[in-house]
């Protein structure tokens, strides 16, 4: 079995590996912790720590899901909040997390209402044995106003929170980001500024899942009602990679420490958001479907992936990605591709056809007797939702041309 | 009663394994399956229907095109005509149609849905002899379009074939009963016990009715010559009927000998392993390379220990004992057997209807007899012997009955 170091280090901390549990419901206690601990977990972001006078009082059901087919958990609806277990338990656990898993990162996510409480977490979760801090400024279905998202779009609040654990600690310390938001810069910057070492993202986007149709009530249903709240798994992914993107590429923020979060369940997706610019990774939804053991695939196949990729350290590929994605308005656009159809592969299904017809520019003919596709170059524009939709990638990209009154060499083009 | 002969061989869908096996369709553009079924049933639209979620909808394409929806999701031979074509054959395995409709049908039912309506009467009464599957799909046809149909069944229950041909496990007594009850509803009066023939003349019908539809049906079992006497020997056909009658219960043979090799002979040699019979072999004229059965059928009877010997005919028979010839070759072959079952074949018994038979059919095209007034379908009928033909042929029947009375045919 291959075996590559995939240690990492972010904001001065060593991790064995980048994978990290998110701060939610899959590492609420002790046990949890432990095990994800022994399943090959670099990290754990401990479930966010509120102060004592804030109570935690939650709703059940809590859970939504979006299918598609016969695909569950295509995103995943969460109502749940911070730590339900009293402020002396959890800071307990931390303490002993540490004392058993001394060479494991421990995270304590703390949230407070106001700056005496930031202060007062920080330095509680920094006696207690925490290797870092990470803030969260974006829980969007808290209770109270003062916490979560509510501050966390709020670039003053966040930069004034920031000082403050500041002040009560002296520990590396990531502010985690709220996607619902238009822009996360100015909010990224606002908590650098107020010291913050880093950046972890995405929290939960704000969401209604799905409706009982029949009793016209969203989901899950709480005594007859139901309320907004974050929404993540896969779907969310693209949203996630988004906001890595435009912060990596902000003025100044070019080389942004970032723990990425959001729809990360195959090592596929780790290595998409090291290539965007994560040097750790942070899973929830993954694990409430799968288990801890998600964590084992993901680790092996980032190690393969290395290999392939000749990469020794992990660091090497954070980023790399970055400078490949740009404004739309500087993209080529002196050139297409057209669709290339290989009609031994064609099952004759028609699915090309129908997509081109209804959804592009009619530029596949389709031979009834034959069931087979032919493309009107005059007609296609090279699109590929043709390639998009075939079964089984028949149609692959062909022939480069230039537009009319284009300069070039088409083969130059990179497709 | 046998539990394990009532008990459905096949598992049904869930509505999660049903959206698995719906995702696995292409959606092709041209789908193959919907040229493919004899009902001219559109898969491609039902499961497209189960695709985006719209079971209701489904139902609808189902039913509205084939009132034995229910029963042709249970036995209808796919492979040889849905599936066949079916594009996804190109990377795998075709779509499993028949599973999906039954997931359809099933819907349906546990809804209680009323889908086929009643059309506005016409004053016109059309009487229909024997309720198999000809019979019930012409009085549906029949009843949308505004006729009164009386329907003339010699056997005790409704349902011919599909009552009485069909094991238990295959075709269960409630689906049955679902799919005819729901053709009552729609007004068909159904009259039990009733050989048209005997108490009741074909021209007392002529009389009656605007028009007579004869789907008799190929009731009888064909008997060969040299078992004609021997008393360890039945037809498949009446086998079937009385382990069918009885619910299983029957006394049973320590061994038993199927001749034939068709889905009818598969059906007995099946029965008489999954009511506990030991030893059961099934002997067919066809080679496995020409087999008549569905493949699904063969391996039903395989896996349930069946032992089937392809390729030879019978030549002689004394008492238990059945002698056999291989058809090109010399070689003998001596199976002994408590209970002979000849599956060779079934015969059209309707002397008494004055009808041009011939090889087990009507000897004319179509549907109308020289009489104007009397029309066939069903297995009478020229044509292919299977459930979706019947019901095809009751359509077909039904639109022509309608045209000659004055309705717009096809409509």
């Amino acid at each position: 079995m291959i075996n590559k170091d995939l240690s990492i280090d972010f904001l001065g901390v060593h991790f064995e590996n980048p994978f990290c549990l998110s701060s939610s419901p899959v590492g609420n206690c002790y046990d949890m912790c432990k095990k994800a601990y022994d399943t090959g977990w670099g990290g754990v972001v401990f479930k966010t720590i509120g102060p004592e006078h804030f109570v935690v009082d939650e709703v059940s059901p809590r859970f939504d899901i979006l299918d598609k087919e016969s695909t569950p958990f295509v995103g995943f609806k969460n109502m749940e909040q911070i730590a339900e277990h009293t402020l002396e338990e959890n800071l307990a656990d931390l303490k002993r997390l540490k004392e058993d898993y001394p060479d494991k990162v421990l995270i304590a996510s703390i949230m407070g209402t106001n700056e005496e409480d930031w202060v007062e977490l920080a330095r509680l979760v920094t006696e207690a044995g925490s290797d870092m801090i990470e803030m969260n400024l974006s829980c969007p279905q808290m209770t109270s106003h003062e916490m979560g998202s509510d501050v966390g779009t709020n670039a003053e609040l966040c930069k004034k929170y920031c000082q403050a654990v500041k002040r009560g600690s002296d520990l590396p310390m990531m502010a985690k980001m709220t996607p619902n938001v238009t822009d996360m810069v100015p909010i990224a910057k606002a908590c650098l500024e107020g010291g913050a070492d880093g950046i972890a993202t995405i929290n939960t986007i704000k969401s209604v899942a799905n409706l009982d149709l029949n009793r016209k009530i969203g989901l899950p249903v709480v005594n007859g009602k139901s309320a907004i709240s974050g929404y993540s798994g896969k779907a969310v992914k693209p949203i996630a990679l988004r906001f890595l993107q435009q912060l990596r590429s902000a003025e100044g923020l070019e080389n942004l420490p970032i723990s990425g979060i959001g729809g990360i369940e195959t090592w596929e997706d780790a290595a998409e958001f090291i290539l965007l610019g994560s040097s750790t990774l942070q899973v929830t939804t993954g694990v409430m479907q799968y288990g801890y053991r998600i964590v084992e695939d993901m680790k092996n196949g980032l190690m393969h992936y290395m290999e392939e990729q000749g990469v020794d350290h992990l660091e090497e590929l954070v980023g790399l990605a970055n400078p490949n994605i740009i404004p739309t308005e500087n993209l080529d656009r002196d050139y297409k591709v057209y669709p290339e159809i290989d009609h031994e592969k064609c099952i004759g299904c028609g699915r090309c056809y129908i997509s081109c017809y209804d959804g592009a520019h009619q530029a596949i003919i389709w031979d009834e007797k034959e069931r087979k596709p032919y493309c009107d170059k005059d007609s296609c524009v090279g699109c590929h939702l043709c390639s998009l939709v075939c079964p089984v990638g028949a149609i692959t990209k062909g022939e480069v041309v230039l537009k009319p009154g284009r300069t070039g060499n088409p083969a130059d083009k990179i497709i | 009663m046998n539990e394990k002969y009532l008990e459905e061989a096949e598992i049904a869908y869930t509505i999660n394994t049903v959206m698995e096996e719906a995702q696995r369709c292409l959606l092709c553009h041209d789908a193959p399956c919907s040229k493919a079924c004899p009902a001219k049933t559109d898969p491609a639209k039902f499961i497209r229907s189960v695709r985006f979620r719209n079971f209701k909808g489904a139902a609808e394409t189902i039913r509205e095109n084939n009132a034995m929806g229910s029963i042709c999701a249970l036995v209808c031979p796919t492979e040889k005509y849905c599936q066949l074509g079916c594009s996804r054959c190109g990377i795998d395995k075709p779509i499993d149609i028949a599973g999906i409709q039954r997931f359809v049908t099933d819907f349906e039912q546990q809804l209680d849905m009323k889908i086929l309506k009643k059309g506005e009467p016409n004053g016109k009464h059309i009487a229909i002899v024997g309720s198999g599957p000809a019979g019930l799909q012409a009085a549906a046809s029949l009843l949308q379009k505004g006729y009164a149909v009386t329907i003339y069944e010699q056997a005790e229950k409704p349902g011919g074939y599909l009552r009485y041909g069909i094991p238990a496990y295959r075709l269960p007594d409630v689906i049955v009963d679902y799919e005819i009850d729901r053709i009552v509803e729609l007004g068909a009066n159904i009259l039990c016990g009733a050989k048209v023939g005997q108490e009741t003349s074909l021209s007392e019908l002529k009389e009656n009715f605007d028009a007579v539809l004869i789907a008799v049906g190929a009731s009888e079992g064909k008997m060969l010559e040299m078992f004609a006497d021997n008393p360890y020997t039945e037809t498949a056909v009446d086998f079937l009927a009385r382990v069918r009658d009885n619910q299983g219960d029957i006394s049973l043979p320590n061994s038993a000998l199927v001749i034939g090799g068709g889905d009818v002979a598969m059906d007995a040699a099946t029965t008489l392993k999954v009511l506990g019979v030991e030893s059961v072999t099934d002997v067919a004229y066809e080679t496995f390379s020409e087999f008549l059965a569905s493949k699904q059928e063969l391996a039903g009877a395989q896996a349930k220990g069946v032992t089937i010997i392809d390729g030879y005919l019978p030549s002689k028979v004394s008492d238990k004992q059945v002698t056999f010839k291989h058809r090109h070759n010399q070689n003998e072959l001596t199976i002994t057997a408590d209970l002979i079952i000849l599956a060779v074949g079934q015969k059209v018994n309707a002397e008494e209807l004055a009808l041009p038979i011939e090889h087990n059919e009507v000897t004319f095209e179509g549907y109308q007899t020289s009489d104007p007034q009397v029309f066939v379908a069903g297995d009478i009928a020229k044509g292919d012997k299977t459930v979706v033909w019947a019901v095809q042929k009751g359509k077909e029947a039904a639109a022509e009955i309608d045209a000659m009375l004055g309705g717009k045919a096809n409509d």
